[in-house]
């Protein structure tokens, strides 16, 4: 049996009249990788808070390093050797690199007085456990991703971290860059560390959990070593229920039809070069490709974001010209947002509104007022149609889920009933159940006549929702494939084989 | 190093003193003289001592407007007291008395701000408000002018004194030890105490900092403090210079110091700013108002002009922001 570095037991924790937790114990020993994987709303954020010091349990004990806790302070728990990564890195994003790798030992130093000589030196020192090379006096928001999250790590060890907390590590990192995480978490098992690997992405899970502990509604339904646990297994104790994606049904397509959409050579300098592609009706297209590729910018211009430099675009086989977000709208374009928290949402209004905001025009009477019952009862419709689950359609949109927020977002644009709608990473962020969920919908939406544009990375999601797949590869369109032609493996290959070829 | 330095808004807003200095020169060669320089460093002493003490607070991302009001309070209530009593000695006891309220008065904002977690700036409202309101109401209503024995030879104690052709003796006053006394303490404090780079760590991510082991509270009681007392010395310094003590002295002031703050590189949503950034953004606040008296031009002008070149200013690091990711997005594609 190796070293127990913490136990938690009978831990519960209740916010207002919500149960966030409910009697979890949670064990983490040395040299392991322990995932912890849940939906969201599982309990997870809340236990790794509960751990560092950050919430005060109601309920429940704390043992570290056989120390008895009650009330575990911040500094208390990071003394006793528990670090948290969370998903922002933890940074100071006005400070140097240098201040942010040296600022917790100075804090742990109890000194007053900032050495600006020592923090150089502790930055230099923390570099070479890991090899990394940084400029030290950058300043950190300039830097990109993967760097911040090598700075978090850095930190973390620093501080001689004996448990490594990593909340939902690999959201802002692309494939190879994960990769390379992966390599860095196994050095540090390899130096006894204890690793707690917080993610609800189960491909990930499954290639690094030696054991595996699954969180459903406040309460733990699982714990076991990893070894002979498989996906549709964790999904089923994450979920509840089974989730089929084997008997996914495609809609055909026409292949004689005028195509809805086409683009020809399409540039934006900096961006992507001479894109050409066409999207029929009933079509779900993926375009997918490394951050970077000019994939986002791709799905930007179309929506008149970032208008384009050169090239044509034509909707139904007319020649439209897209400059403006409205250009865009009028032509029958919709665009779903990447980052529906920052720019799909007005997360502190309510749902109906969020849902009926694309629509507004619509419910002008005279002297510009809005006629108010046509638009809760359009509200009401979508709703239902999309199955948003809520009380009702006033409270605030942030009181939903991420699925149910994702859908708001969806559904505002489904009402303005485009020809083309353009997902960005429709599923980021949104749990397993959502996202089947969510992929419905997309095929639902094509069943019914609109031509899709689905941009990710998320290769499982294109294999069940896309008829064809374009590669983009540093701004270029690199491959097409057709769904029935490749497998998921053959496409990861391609696409980690883009970043090498893209790095070199 | 240098190329450093040049990128930095604190240069630009040295360029533009510079520039505008020579502008206002050419046009008006009375502008190049010893005593203007004095006089727009006396006009700017009590400036430099508000903005030094609001400077920690807008780097955690506190925006304070009652500075003013307990300069006001503090110096006010100290004077009639002192009047009642019917004191004579010197400004030491002012300093004291009033520093001391000055104290208690950022203590009771940072205890509002701390304790029920209120926004820095609907606090400050409340309490500008209240302040006047103190002085108005308990105190009085009225401009005093009747000064303790010991301090009526205050205002015209100078530090250096020198001959100027165009208005013959002319000196820097002795209160600007206080701003630059002050200026280096608040500077070292920013720099280089755990306090200081807790500030910069709030404002740049509070829950970070919160996580990270700061004592945020503490820090925020100190920069309050801190704000307090200075707005305090403030008061008391504004009264002695100008030989009377006024209920609603600074009252229409709060933000032209804001403003300098904003000026010298500061953001209003905490993490950046510098006392050196500060000093430049007062003194070209205070050039400004000088130069378009100076040339001729009408006062009310001073506002545009100083507006217009915050609105610049305050593009500037969106402006780059921009460019960077425009950047940063040819470098990933190519």
């Amino acid at each position: 049996m190796t070293e127990e570095l913490l136990r938690a037991e009978h831990i519960s924790k209740r916010f207002g009249g919500v149960v966030a937790l409910d009697d979890v114990s949670l064990t983490i020993r040395a040299g392991e990788i322990c995932c912890l994987v849940g939906e969201n709303g599982s309990g997870k954020s809340t236990m790794i808070k509960i751990i560092s010091g950050v919430y005060t349990p109601d309920e429940g004990d704390i043992y570290i390093n056989g120390h008895h806790y009650k009330r575990l302070t911040p500094i208390e728990a990071i003394h006793e050797g528990i670090q948290v990564i969370y998903q922002d890195f933890s940074l100071f994003p006005n400070l140097t690199v240098a201040e942010n790798i040296a600022i917790n030992e100075l804090l742990a130093s109890g000194k007053q007085i900032v050495d600006w000589k020592e923090v150089e030196q502790i930055a230099r020192e923390g570099l070479a456990k890991i090899n990394a090379s940084l400029p030290l006096d950058a300043v950190v928001e300039t830097l990109p991703a993967a760097d911040r999250q090598l700075i978090a790590i850095i930190k973390a060890l620093l501080a001689n971290a004996r448990i490594i907390i990593m909340d939902e590590p690999t959201t802002a990192l692309t494939q190879r860059e994960i990769q390379s995480l992966f390599n860095v978490i196994r050095e540090l098992k390899q130096r006894g560390l204890a690793i707690l690997f917080v993610s609800h992405k189960l491909n990930e899970v499954m290639e690094i959990a030696d054991r595996t502990v699954i969180f459903r509604n406040g309460k733990k339904v699982l714990d076991q070593e990893a070894a002979g646990l498989d996906i549709p297994t964790m999904a089923y104790y994450m979920t509840g229920r089974r989730i089929d994606t084997s008997a996914v049904t495609f809609e055909k397509i026409d292949e004689t039809a005028p195509p809805l959409l086409r683009v020809e050579g399409l540039t934006l300098e900096g961006g992507f070069y001479d894109v050409s592609f066409e999207l029929k009706a009933h079509e779900v297209l993926g375009i997918t490709g490394l951050l970077g590729s000019g994939r986002t910018e791709l799905a930007l211009s179309l929506f008149g974001v970032m208008p384009a430099d050169a090239g044509r675009i034509f909707i139904e086989g007319k020649e439209i010209s897209i400059r403006s977000i409205t250009d865009a709208v009028s032509h029958g374009i919709g665009y779903v947002p990447e980052d529906r928290i920052r720019e799909g949402l007005f997360l502190d209004q309510p749902i109906s509104d969020n849902v009926t905001v694309t629509l507004i025009e619509r419910f002008l009477r005279r002297l510009g007022l809005l006629d108010l019952r046509t638009k809760s009862a359009e509200a009401e419709r979508w709703i239902r149609e999309l199955e948003i689950k809520t009380p009702s359609g006033e409270l605030p949109t942030k009181t939903l889920s991420g699925g149910n927020q994702q859908r708001v977002v969806l559904a505002k644009w489904i009402a303005r009933s485009p020809k083309v709608l353009i997902l960005n990473g429709p599923t980021v962020g949104v749990d397993v159940g959502s996202k089947a969920e969510i992929h419905e919908l997309i095929r639902q939406l094509a069943r019914q006549g609109m031509g899709i544009l689905l941009i990710s990375d998320d290769i499982p999601e294109l294999m069940q929702t896309c008829h064809r797949i374009l590669l983009m590869r540093a701004g270029r369109i690199a491959r097409e494939f057709r769904r029935e032609e490749i497998t998921e493996q053959v496409l990861n290959a391609e696409l980690v084989a883009a970043a090498t070829a893209h790095s070199s | 190093m240098l190329k450093k330095i040049i990128r930095t808004q604190e240069f630009i807003v040295f360029l533009i003193l510079v520039a505008l200095s020579l502008v206002v020169g050419i046009i008006n060669p009375a502008f190049f003289s010893i005593s203007t320089l004095f006089d727009t460093l006396r006009a700017s002493i009590v400036y430099f001592i508000m903005s030094f003490g609001v400077l920690p607070l807008m780097i955690a991302g506190g925006v304070d407007i009652s500075f003013v009001a307990i300069a006001a309070m503090t110096s006010y209530t100290t004077h009639m007291f002192l009047l009642k009593l019917g004191y004579e000695g010197g400004t030491l006891l002012y300093f004291l008395i009033a520093g001391a309220m000055g104290l208690l008065a950022g203590l009771l904002m940072g205890f509002l701000v701390t304790r029920f977690n209120l926004p820095v700036f609907n606090v400050s409202l409340a309490l500008y408000t209240m302040w006047y309101g103190f002085n108005l109401f308990f105190i009085g209503a009225t401009a005093n002018f009747d000064l303790p024995k010991g301090t009526v030879g205050y205002y015209a104690r100078f530090l250096i004194t020198a001959q100027d052709p165009y208005v013959g003796q002319t000196g820097l006053h002795v209160s600007i030890i206080y701003a630059v006394v002050i200026g280096l303490f608040v500077w070292w404090m920013l720099k280089y105490t755990i306090i200081g780079r807790g500030l910069f760590a709030i404002g740049g991510n509070k829950e970070v900092a919160i996580r990270s082991g700061f004592n945020v509270n503490f820090i925020w009681m100190v920069a309050f403090a801190l704000m307090g007392v200075l707005s305090a010395i403030a008061g008391v310094t504004q009264g002695f210079l100008s030989r009377y003590f006024n209920p609603v002295l600074f009252i229409t002031q709060p933000l032209d110091v804001l403003a300098a703050i904003i000026l010298g590189g500061a953001s209003i949503t905490g993490g950046r700013g510098t006392v050196i950034g500060t000093t430049l953004g007062v003194l070209l606040i205070q050039i400004i108002n000088r130069a378009l008296i100076l040339t001729g031009i009408p006062v009310q002008w001073q506002k545009l002009v100083v507006g217009i070149i915050l609105v610049v200013f305050t593009s500037i690091p969106a402006i780059r922001a921009q460019r960077a990711r425009r950047f940063r997005r040819t470098t990933e594609a190519a």
